[in-house]
């Protein structure tokens, strides 16, 4: 004879349960949490160091914890700007997880932070899973990639608040379809927001800090 | 490809649940895995069977149950597997589907051996 059991539970709970920690500490000290996914090479960390170098010049605090298999690479680019950047390397894992974050955020300070950026192992399929506590997920899509990427790999598109058309300036040399694109994107997740951005060319990044302005913002409206 | 580390979270909630139940033998341990969770079910079969092995667990047998994406009309609440996603609801052909399953990742239940 046997028992059947019915168990209801996320297989990642333990990761989920100590995402919701997180979550907590951030929404306590205020502080915007973003989570940056991508395939390797789409251009996350350049992202980030046109995002610090324009921190710099408002006087926002941001600190990066940013996610590799190997190196140091991302983290000695990023502190260039003034603000603190703690290296993950993963040895292998292809994405990062909650106890990750949590072990690397006790190396930062967390007083005074706006935003924390999380840069995610580059990866479009194990990430997604993985809640870190963030407020949000956001997507990097360049144009250096195939437009078919949103239907390929449904889950984070479904998961991003935003996505980020990246290095756009390049789409003359690319056979990259941005509409096709845009409405594959919006398939699998109708409510995606859209932005054109590129570190090199025009239109640069903008759009991008405004919508990091009005995430803050709205943060600060809310903490009344 | 991270099926090990997925493997060895099922087991962790085995053991809880084992614990839960007067520690009895499990037989079967049924997961749902989402069409678009980013599993992949061979793999977790593959690292399930050396995560339990010469554990309490060996012998238990994983159930995978796959779940394929499903959408639900905003609309008229029609519910239908879309074709590449694409969200334009079959039925009332105006409402706009939102997905409502394919993306989980859960444990549904366990079997275990009958107690003393």
């Amino acid at each position: 004879m046997t028992e059947r059991v019915e168990v209801r539970q996320n297989v990642l709970k333990e990761n989920d349960r100590i995402a919701a920690g997180l979550r907590e500490e951030f929404a306590r000290r205020g502080i915007l949490c973003l989570n940056l996914i991508s395939s390797p090479g789409a251009g996350k960390t350049s992202i980030l160091e046109g995002t610090l170098q324009a921190f710099r010049d408002s006087g926002r605090h941001a600190a990066v914890l940013t996610g590799d298999i190997q190196t140091e690479r991302d983290a000695d680019r990023l502190r260039r700007y003034g603000f603190p950047a703690l290296q993950i390397t993963t040895g292998g894992t292809c994405h990062l997880d909650a106890s990750m974050v949590s072990r690397a955020l006790s190396g930062l300070p967390l007083d005074g932070l706006d935003v924390l950026f999380l840069e995610n192992v580059g990866n479009l399929v194990c990430p997604a899973s993985y809640d870190l506590g963030e407020e949000l997920k956001v997507v990097v899509l360049s144009v250096a990639e195939g437009d078919d990427k949103p239907l390929k790999y449904p889950g984070i598109f479904r998961r991003a608040r935003v996505m980020l058309l990246h290095k756009v300036d390049l789409l003359p040399y690319t056979r990259f379809d941005p509409a096709a694109a845009l409405a594959d994107a919006r398939r699998v997740n109708p409510d995606i927001e859209v932005i054109e951005t590129s570190c090199l060319g025009k239109p640069g990044l903008q759009q991008w800090m405004d919508w990091v302005e009005a995430r803050l913002e709205e943060k600060r409206q809310l903490h009344r | 490809m991270h099926e090990l580390s997925v493997a060895q979270s099922i087991v962790d909630s085995m053991r809880e649940q084992v614990a839960l139940h007067g520690g009895r033998r499990v037989l079967r341990v049924g997961v749902r895995v989402g069409e678009t969770s980013g599993v992949n079910a061979e793999a977790l079969e593959f690292c399930f069977g050396m995560t339990v092995h010469d554990t309490e667990f060996s012998g238990a047998a994983l159930e995978l149950e796959r779940v394929p994406v499903r959408f639900r009309c905003e609309g008229c609440g029609h519910e239908f597997a879309p074709v590449d996603f694409f969200a334009g609801c079959p039925a009332c052909e105006a409402g706009h589907g939102r997905m409502v399953a394919g993306d989980e990742l859960a444990l549904s239940g366990l079997e275990l051996e009958e107690g003393p």
